[in-house]
């Protein structure tokens, strides 16, 4: 395998993981918001949070480039405060990885908390508990097995995120080239041995996390 | 009187209107009703996990809602017990954790101490590391109580705390039930449709229907003074007849009835005094009825008052009683579709007097068995 090779499988998995903590922190409240609670402009946030699924990647990628660009929405600004911008770094596949496996993540989750006896949190209410320690305490540890298995589905998918970041992170070695974008340059000139190896590692790293997700999921029902 | 709470509060939700007021006090007070009637909404409002529209909620001169205040006490600062329906007890908690869910604030010396005491007095000590799923219903039960009863709350309440349970296990706890609400002395608020089991849980008796009180009495009270037609319907009561007034008096009422003149008892502390010819409602209790043995004569006026004939139409066997339903002899329509009263009788003078083969009888009704329902 080339150092290039063996660059974009580090880059991925570091990709993957950083977009799945990532995933944790926004998706798990977010998950628990859409479930538990009915707010100003929810079914927004729920469009938004799920579009990604159904949008071409490209199509997410190019909504990222208007807000984060050089001269987007929020990179401008940020690019004319510092000089620095998040296009064409590895944060920017992190984010574009982020966005992609999000929905997944919230579906899952969400479907998980909306299981959970809504008695069980009203006991808790009358036994002195906040919302904040009762979602921690009860809600959340009884969605558990759906939780863990939304963020494996999530790292699923950051690991294979493609579209978005090439849009957002472009396709540079060593740098943010990941393992997808990699096998789609080693196609491209023709390196059909790189290509194969990188597939072949992919494909086993999906299956694992996949079958792990299998079990998770099968002890959560 | 240790403990004095009331309430009084309206709820408006699509289709159905909560608008009830009422007050107890140390014991049990049960909500009585038909499924639908606001039982369980009113409960939710004491514990603050729903808000009402208006009103005012006050548990031992602590207001815990006062909507012209403006006042509404979070359910976690209400220190309000509650045992739902289904018991809603955490399933990744052990039966220890659960119990001392509530406990949080207090040191973990203090709070082990509570947690042992709880599951000492209700009989749970050896399954403190069970889960709620290795548990049998009764237990549950227990830990649910126990739960609620560890934080010493101002006011227990329980939601059909029984329907969990299938029915022979749910006769003996009703009793352990009554028991335990009896021996930690909190007052308690019970919600039920089941009128026995409101008449042996309860101290008084709040009865509901369709999101109002239709009365709040003692329960010995409500069960031989029901205050109208609407509360003997809810309850259950058999034989609900209408007749006319021949004339009333403060202890006696006599009511034609059927081509009858009954001669009921009237209650003097109500002084109810319906003019003549005005309709009105009664009720005659199955069991009160006595049939009269035909091997006697010259039946003795003091003790066979109201005295009729008819006929068995129908009956039912109940294991333990047969209920009869009777048809009068006098002519024009009976007054309860096919039959006229419906008498019940034990097993034993069923097959003594040889009902089975003797459809006639002659029947009495002492006038005390006579209730007269006010409108």
């Amino acid at each position: 395998m080339s150092a290039d090779a063996v660059s974009a499988l580090g880059l991925s998995i570091r990709v993957a993981i950083a977009a799945t903590v990532l995933n944790a922190l926004i998706g798990i409240p977010l998950a628990y918001l859409l479930a538990r609670r009915v707010f100003r402009g929810r079914v927004l946030v729920d469009l938004v949070v799920t579009l990604p699924l159904v949008l071409p990647p490209t199509v997410t990628g190019y909504y990222l480039i208007v807000l984060l660009g050089r001269r987007g929405w929020l990179g401008a600004p940020l690019y004319a405060l510092t000089g620095w911008s998040v296009a064409f770094t590895w944060y920017a596949a992190v984010i574009a990885a982020t966005v992609m496996a999000l929905p997944l993540l919230v579906r899952t989750a969400r479907a998980a908390i909306e299981s959970v006896d809504h008695e069980l949190e009203k006991a808790a209410y009358t036994l002195g508990r906040s919302e904040s320690r009762t979602a921690l305490e009860v809600t959340l540890p009884l969605a558990r097995n759906g939780i863990v298995a939304g963020l494996v589905l999530a790292f699923a998918r950051a690991l294979g995120e493609f579209g978005a970041t090439l849009m957002l992170a472009g396709n540079i070695p060593g740098k943010t080239t990941t393992v997808p974008l990699a096998i789609y340059t080693a196609v491209q000139t023709g390196e059909m041995n790189e290509a194969v190896l990188l597939v072949l590692a992919l494909t086993g790293l999906s299956c694992l996390v996949l079958l792990l997700a299998g079990r998770l999921g099968a002890r959560a029902t | 009187m240790r403990h004095r709470f009331s309430v009084e509060i309206t709820k408006r939700l699509p289709g159905f209107t909560l608008d009830v007021a009422w007050t107890a006090g140390d014991g049990v007070a049960v909500l009585f009703g038909p499924s639908g009637a606001g039982k369980t909404l009113t409960l939710q409002c004491l514990a603050g996990l729903i808000r009402p529209d208006a009103g005012r909620i006050v548990v031992d001169d602590r207001i815990l809602f006062d909507s012209a205040a403006g006042a509404d006490l979070p359910t976690q600062q209400r220190r309000v017990g509650y045992v739902f329906q289904g018991y809603a007890l955490f399933p990744h908690l052990t039966v220890a954790d659960n119990v001392g869910f509530g406990l949080r604030d207090r040191s973990r010396s203090d709070r082990e101490r509570r947690v042992a005491e709880v599951l000492e007095r209700l009989d749970l000590g050896d399954l403190a590391h069970r889960r709620p799923a290795d548990l049998s219903g009764g237990q549950r039960q227990r830990v649910a109580l126990g739960r609620a009863l560890a934080i010493d709350p101002a006011l227990l309440l329980l939601d059909e705390p029984l329907s969990a349970l299938d029915a022979p296990l749910r006769r003996a706890l009703r009793d352990e039930l009554r028991s335990i609400l009896t021996g930690w002395g909190t007052a308690a608020v019970l919600v039920t449709h089941d009128f026995t089991e409101a008449y042996r849980l309860a101290d008084r008796i709040i009865v509901y229907e369709a999101g109002r009180v239709i009365q709040a009495a003692a329960r010995a009270e409500l069960l031989w003074q029901p205050a109208s037609e609407a509360v003997a319907r809810v309850m259950g009561l058999r034989n609900v007849l209408h007749g006319v007034v021949v004339k009333s008096a403060p202890d006696r009422i006599q009511i034609s009835w059927r081509g009858h003149v009954l001669e009921a008892v009237n209650s003097p502390t109500r002084s109810y005094l319906p003019p003549p010819d005005r309709p009105i409602a009664f009720f005659i209790r199955p069991e009160y009825v006595r049939l009269v043995r035909k091997d006697r004569r010259a039946l003795d006026a003091a003790h066979h008052m109201n005295q009729m004939r008819g006929t068995v139409v129908g009956e039912s066997d109940f294991g333990t009683v047969w209920s009869l339903r009777l048809r009068l002899d006098t002519p024009g329509a009976p007054a309860q579709g096919s039959f006229d009263l419906e008498v019940e009788v034990p097993h034993l003078v069923y097959e003594i007097l040889e009902i089975e083969r003797d459809r006639h009888w002659e029947f009495s009704i002492h006038r005390g068995s006579i209730h007269v329902l006010p409108t």
